[in-house]
């Protein structure tokens, strides 16, 4: 049976989409309210910057290092025709300071710190542990999400940093190996061609994208409810919605920096 | 005891169509103890959340002290939360941190005391609640029985003037819920008013000076321990026999 467009539904799913967008908002704001007034917790601060910014050092590797070799490999072979391959480590370089190393970075640690997060305080909210925090006088908001948030802002760039590297080191071996590129060629191209602000707009995004992860992790998981069951419905939706949220807010944040520099 | 540390005043609270409480008075005289009894769904726990800022009431007052603190935000909460403190039926230990952490949490949260001074706190609880040399174990090395005295060492720690119980008996052995009780006991001897909500009625009838029974959303029986276990009415009846 055909479907029929139902513009109800839709007007009802777009108006779903304002609420969350004002809720994440109304709970941004308390965070960074709460972020710059006492008590201050930098020992969990950096309890979670070991497990959500160390912890993510090896999966990150992986992704920048394989980054780097498959787009090489694509670019390489595909301008190769053209004879173009001189122009493979600055379109390489390129795409990935700007687009690709924070976007895939972010996306792929989403999934790792997202469900992290969700899965452990969300545990705690159908525990009752968020209400025994709450009970002993002190904030959830301070002991639980402050961290958390600051934390994901602050290993987000260094971890796309990371990739980022990695990944141009991987178009150096290709370079390199496949298509008998010199090493300083390589290196003179990718340094002369991206510039700081290509690799500051990478930064800037993948710490927008890292406080994104958090407060949508949070957000949610102070709502979980029943039990097992609805720990894990958090968690896959907390996955979900803070992908589609990067993919989304990237497209602006990408227009924003282009205006920027274009001016 | 004749000095009101708590006293709640017509309280209405709703979720939906349905109505919880719908008119709810209750007096808690300081070092008394009371229990709160009542069928399943009649809004025990839910009073007991509401009284510590956990659920906001719909309407009525809620007075620690003589102060209004139903309309506090969390951040004015904080006082009244170091002297108004809550025993979770299932402990909500956080299983994160040892039974040390756990207990000290508060302490480290709003005293300025050093660590030794903590520890010889941490003992002393442990010492109470009769798991001296356990400080060290997670929540999850702990029976259901340890983890509430646990959550109950946690929520004296501040010394505060009134403890709220809810079901600490609930689900325990006759060993463990004896245990639990005489560390109630102890606790009210060191004069902590509480509210001790429970299905258990021989506990209740140990403990409690005064009994509150609340049904249909309101208090429909209060008395003295004594003038319980004598009444004639029906709903008290029904209470004792079962």
């Amino acid at each position: 049976m055909m479907r029929v467009f139902n513009m109800d539904k839709f007007r009802q799913k777009m108006l779903d989409v304002f609420y969350l967008t004002g809720e994440f908002t109304h709970l941004f704001v308390a965070t960074m309210k709460c972020s710059f007034s006492r008590p201050f917790y930098f020992g969990r601060l950096m309890e979670q910057i070991k497990i959500l910014g160390v912890g993510s050092i090896s999966i990150t590797i992986v992704i920048g290092l394989t980054m780097g070799l498959v787009m090489t490999l694509n670019f390489g072979y595909g301008l190769k025709k053209f004879g173009g391959t001189m122009y493979v480590p600055a379109v390489v370089s390129l795409s990935l300071a700007r687009e690709m190393a924070p976007l895939f970075t972010s996306l792929i640690v989403a999934g790792r710190i997202g469900s992290g997060m969700a899965a452990e305080m969300g545990a705690m909210n159908v525990t009752q542990q968020v209400d025994a925090i709450r009970a002993l006088g002190t904030s959830p908001l301070r002991v639980l999400v402050v961290p958390r948030f600051w934390a994901s802002v602050i290993s987000l760039p260094l971890l796309t940093a990371l990739s980022c590297a990695l990944g141009i080191f991987g178009g150096f071996i290709v370079c390199l190996n496949e298509f008998g590129m010199p090493g300083g060629f390589y290196l003179y191209k990718v340094t002369s061609t991206v510039q700081l602000h290509d690799y500051m707009s990478g930064l800037v995004k993948s710490a927008i994208f890292g406080g994104m992860i958090a407060i949508i992790a949070s957000y949610r998981s102070f709502r979980t409810r029943d039990g097992t069951r609805g720990v894990g419905d958090t968690t896959t939706w907390v996955v979900v919605t803070s992908s589609i949220s990067i993919l989304v807010v990237n497209f602006f944040v990408s227009k924003i920096f282009l205006v920027l520099w274009t001016k | 005891m004749n000095e009101v540390v708590l006293e709640l005043k017509q309280i209405r609270k709703s979720f939906g169509d349905n109505h919880i409480h719908r008119g709810v008075n209750l007096r808690l005289h300081k070092g008394e103890s009371v229990g709160l009894l009542g069928g399943s769904g009649t809004g025990k726990s839910v009073l007991l959340r509401s009284v510590v800022g956990l659920e906001y009431i719909d309407d009525g007052e809620i007075l620690f002290k003589g102060h209004r603190i139903d309309q506090l935000n969390e951040n004015q909460m904080v006082p009244i939360r170091t002297q108004l403190s809550y025993s979770f039926q299932s402990g909500a230990l956080f299983d994160s941190l040892s039974v040390f952490d756990n207990i000290a949490y508060p302490l480290f949260e709003h005293t300025k005391l050093t660590l030794p001074q903590i520890k010889e706190k941490v003992s002393d609880v442990l010492k109470l609640i009769d798991l001296e040399g356990k400080e060290h174990l997670m929540p999850s090395d702990l029976s259901g029985g340890m983890q509430k005295r646990v959550g109950m060492a946690r929520a004296m720690i501040m010394n505060p003037e009134i403890i709220l119980y809810d079901e600490p008996t609930a689900g325990l052995d006759p060993a463990n819920t004896l245990n639990v009780v005489s560390i109630m006991k102890k606790l009210k001897d060191r004069g902590h008013a509480s509210i001790f909500v429970t299905h258990d009625i021989p506990s209740a009838l140990s403990l409690c000076d005064r009994i509150f029974i609340l049904k249909d959303g309101v208090i429909a029986f209060n008395g003295t321990t004594k003038e319980f276990k004598e009444s004639d009415l029906p709903l008290v009846k029904n209470f004792l026999t079962h």
